[in-house]
């Protein structure tokens, strides 16, 4: 048994025509057991910034508060707002302190930098980052993920369409994992402001 | 013959003084002034804006006035280079309990906190005290709006009313005989429990009305202006603490109604 694969997560991140979408299952075991149906994982930092942190649970809490502490205090130095490629540094940075004795978490970036163009990231337990323009993948169900995505994705989709390309990619993932599914939620972000929508999928 | 007990900041003088800390408190009367005044719905301060020369570059978006976090503001009277240190100091302070706790610090911790951390100044390392003087405004769940003054020796005190910097004296007879207007009152110092129990505690119109009359009255030149001044105000909109920093024409109409209100009343 893998520590990352302790608690299941599954996470999809996915840019559209300056929008990007986010979703997660809710989902939260100890190993075969299910203790929680609503158990988020994706966290708003911003209204252009939502982190995406699968892994060991606990690490998700704890990751979620130090992200808004150095967060908070970025703005309060700067007097200016965090950009989502900064954040990405941030949270690699973060990650990295811990290189010899690691958070459990496979966190995921997602926003809108300054011009409101797509911004995606994705990185490994020790920070390190990579940058695509398409999606990224996170969690224990990544091999269903990677080709839900690679099937279903097209460039520059329109808010709604990005909305429906992600539902689908994500709730046919879930249904071969064991350790993911229980419910989902779905976050579109444009510069007008977030959709965040519940999907209903198979409670198992 | 303080001249041998002074240079130390560690070393009392015969007398039971700490020189070096009292020439710090100095340094803050000579610093731009800065009036703290607590509203049943708010905390206001005002500053008195030195600009030293028209070639200065625009600062950010304030040079008195420095968020501390959600629920904590600060204004600063004296060396800003020193200010600089412990306002990093408080925002790191609040930013870990925050983290610790998942729950806002209590303001006077906060306080306290930035006190404890001058006072070591006082007492250890052979190193200078910072000339700053502080005026905190904040709000918590415990006690609700709070303003608190802190010098130099790391005292602190909590205040419905209060100036720091230059001419405080003045401004703070004038606060005496003005805030809250009860015959009761005293300098004003105490610490501020639950509810407003004095009858008269003036809303934050009234607030930002007499800082600026006694930024009126502290301030060398006749003629106020917005760009002399620096209006604040902390409030409480849907639950969560809003800091404000009053814009030119928010500013000037203040000013307009103090004037309406002396010139009514047939001030000289």
């Amino acid at each position: 048994m893998s520590i990352l694969e302790y608690n299941g997560a599954a996470i999809i991140a996915m840019a559209g025509k300056d929008c990007v979408g986010i979703a997660c299952d809710t989902r939260l075991g100890a190993q075969a057991q299910t203790v929680a149906c609503d158990f988020r994982k994706v966290f708003k930092m911003s209204d252009k910034i939502f982190v995406g942190l699968a892994g060991l649970a606990t690490d998700v809490l704890t990751m979620q508060n130090l992200l808004k502490f150095r967060q908070n205090l970025y703005e309060l130095r700067e007097d200016r707002e965090l950009t989502p490629k900064v954040f990405s540094n941030v949270l690699s940075n973060l990650l990295y302190e811990k290189r010899f004795g690691p958070y459990f978490i496979e966190p995921v970036v997602a926003g809108l930098d300054e011009n409101n163009q797509p911004f995606l990231s994705g990185m490994d337990l020790i920070g390190a980052p990579v940058y695509t323009d398409d999606f990224v993948v996170t969690g224990t169900a990544t091999a269903n993920m990677y080709g839900m995505c690679e099937t279903l994705y097209k460039k520059d989709m329109e808010p709604d369409q990005l909305f429906e390309t992600l539902s689908q990619a994500l709730l046919a993932s879930l249904d071969r994992d064991a350790l993911s599914g229980w419910g989902a939620t779905v976050h579109i972000i444009t510069k007008d402001g977030v959709t965040s929508r519940e999907l209903k999928g198979r409670m198992d | 013959m303080a001249r041998r007990y002074d240079s130390s900041t560690t070393t009392f003088s015969p007398e039971g003084r700490l020189h070096q800390v009292e020439y710090a408190i100095e340094a803050i009367n000579n610093a731009g002034t800065c009036v703290g005044i607590l509203a049943k719905d708010g905390v206001v301060m005002a500053s008195e804006k030195r600009v030293t020369s028209g070639l200065l570059a625009p600062t950010k978006s304030s040079e008195k006035t420095y968020k501390l976090c959600q629920h904590a503001a600060c204004n600063v009277a004296g060396l800003t280079a020193d200010a600089n240190i412990l306002i990093d100091q408080a925002r790191l302070r609040a930013g870990r309990y925050e983290y610790q706790y998942c729950e806002q610090i209590p303001i006077e911790q906060l306080v306290e906190h930035v006190c404890n951390y001058k006072q070591a100044y006082t007492q250890y390392g052979g190193l200078r005290p910072f000339g700053v003087a502080f005026l905190f405004a904040g709000y918590d769940a415990h006690h609700g709006f709070q303003l608190y003054q802190s010098d130099p020796s790391g005292n602190y005190s909590g205040w419905k009313a209060t100036v720091i910097g230059a001419n405080n004296q003045a401004g703070k007879s004038l606060l005496k005989n003005e805030y809250g207007s009860s015959s009761e009152e005293k300098e004003g110092e105490m610490k501020v429990e639950g509810a407003a129990e004095e009858i008269a505690m003036p809303d934050v119109n009234e607030a930002l009305r007499l800082a600026v009359k006694v930024l009126n009255k502290t301030m060398d030149a006749t003629a106020t202006s917005p760009e002399k001044m620096e209006l604040f105000v902390m409030s409480l909109k849907d639950g969560a603490c809003v800091h404000k920093i009053l814009n030119k024409d928010e500013t000037q109409k203040v000013i307009d109604e103090v004037e309406a209100e002396s010139s009514a009343a047939g001030d000289s």
